[in-house]
């Protein structure tokens, strides 16, 4: 799945769990730059993610998202990991 | 005082602090919010709290390294949390917890969570970076009003300042309801710096009450 795909359906994802609009969705984005993203609403993001794309993250790796941009490279690494490894490998 | 002990938790604690979390999550009340908001049993909550703790991950409250406690004949009898928010460039304790939470509960408890969030979106007080975060505080009946807890919150202090020699402040968030823990919080030099209130009345079917205070503290 393309980088920029991958991008749109987060963004896509954001609007409809924070319920707001007005940002934009850059690499550089962080929980304190946009209204809204609290504990709550993170969780939800991160689950919903997980369901969209059909991956599992481990904790490690969420634990070391400062922001989108290394969201997005996760879940292009974990959809790719997907294709290589079948379930159950 | 000679037969306690202070010292940091470890693994074997582990029971322990979630028993500190679930008493300080109730302060006064019979209402426990990781059971209320995710629909589940004092016991579900109980294990996933533990799970939580085992993962290790340090600067929130769900981390073990933010515990210090004091023992009695080899056995924990009360603890107190805390962390330097986002110290070091660390990830704000709210994401680090939620991770947790997403990757611990059932995916049952997190679909009804949501359901909630309007309620709980509006209760919600952000931690300031750099400051010491106090979170939870919880003694074992028996070994109450005799200074654990204030030599556990002055440890606190010590370790934090030694830690970030300028940290400035130190915060703890309590339910208004909780008188107890204000009381204990004022008496080490701790004082209301504000309060905010549930404009929705249902959330007192989920929590102990509607109303929080911020305490703080100035550690120079």
């Amino acid at each position: 799945m393309e980088r920029n795909e991958i991008k749109k359906e987060v963004k896509i994802i954001f609007v409809s769990v924070l319920k707001n609009n007005n940002f934009e969705i850059s690499d550089e984005l962080t929980a304190n730059d946009v209204d809204g993203w609290d504990s709550l609403s993170h969780m939800v993001i991160v689950t919903e993610v997980e369901k969209h794309f059909d991956i599992k993250f481990k904790l490690k790796d969420l634990n070391k998202l400062n922001n989108i941009g290394n969201l997005i490279d996760l879940v292009a690494l974990k959809t790719e990991q997907k294709l290589i490894l079948p379930d159950g490998l | 005082m000679s037969e306690y002990i202070l010292r940091n938790a470890t693994k074997d604690d582990i029971p322990y602090l979630a028993n500190v979390v679930i008493g300080a999550e109730k302060g006064n009340s019979n209402k426990l919010s990781y059971s209320t908001f995710f629909n589940l049993s004092e016991e579900q909550v109980r294990s996933y709290i533990i799970r939580m703790f085992e993962e290790e991950v340090d600067g929130c409250e769900f981390s073990l390294s933010s515990y210090l406690l004091y023992e009695y004949e080899g056995n924990p009898v009360a603890s107190v949390g805390g962390w330097i928010e986002g110290f070091g460039g660390e990830v704000p304790s709210k994401i680090l917890k939620s991770n947790l939470i997403a990757y611990t509960f059932n995916p049952e408890s997190l679909e009804f969570v949501k359901t909630k969030s309007d309620l709980i979106k509006e209760f919600q007080a952000e931690r300031e970076p750099m400051t010491l975060q106090i979170e939870y505080c919880y003694l074992s009946r028996r070994h109450r009003g005799i200074g654990l807890a204030e030599n556990l919150f002055k440890r606190h202090q010590e370790n934090a300042i030694s830690a970030y020699p300028a940290i400035k402040k130190a915060q703890v968030q309590v339910f208004k309801i909780n008188t107890l823990s204000i009381r204990l919080c004022e008496s080490v030099g701790f004082k209301i710096a504000r309060t905010y209130k549930s404009s929705n009345k249902e959330i007192l079917n989920y929590l102990p009450s509607d109303e929080k205070c911020i305490l703080e503290k100035e550690l120079q």
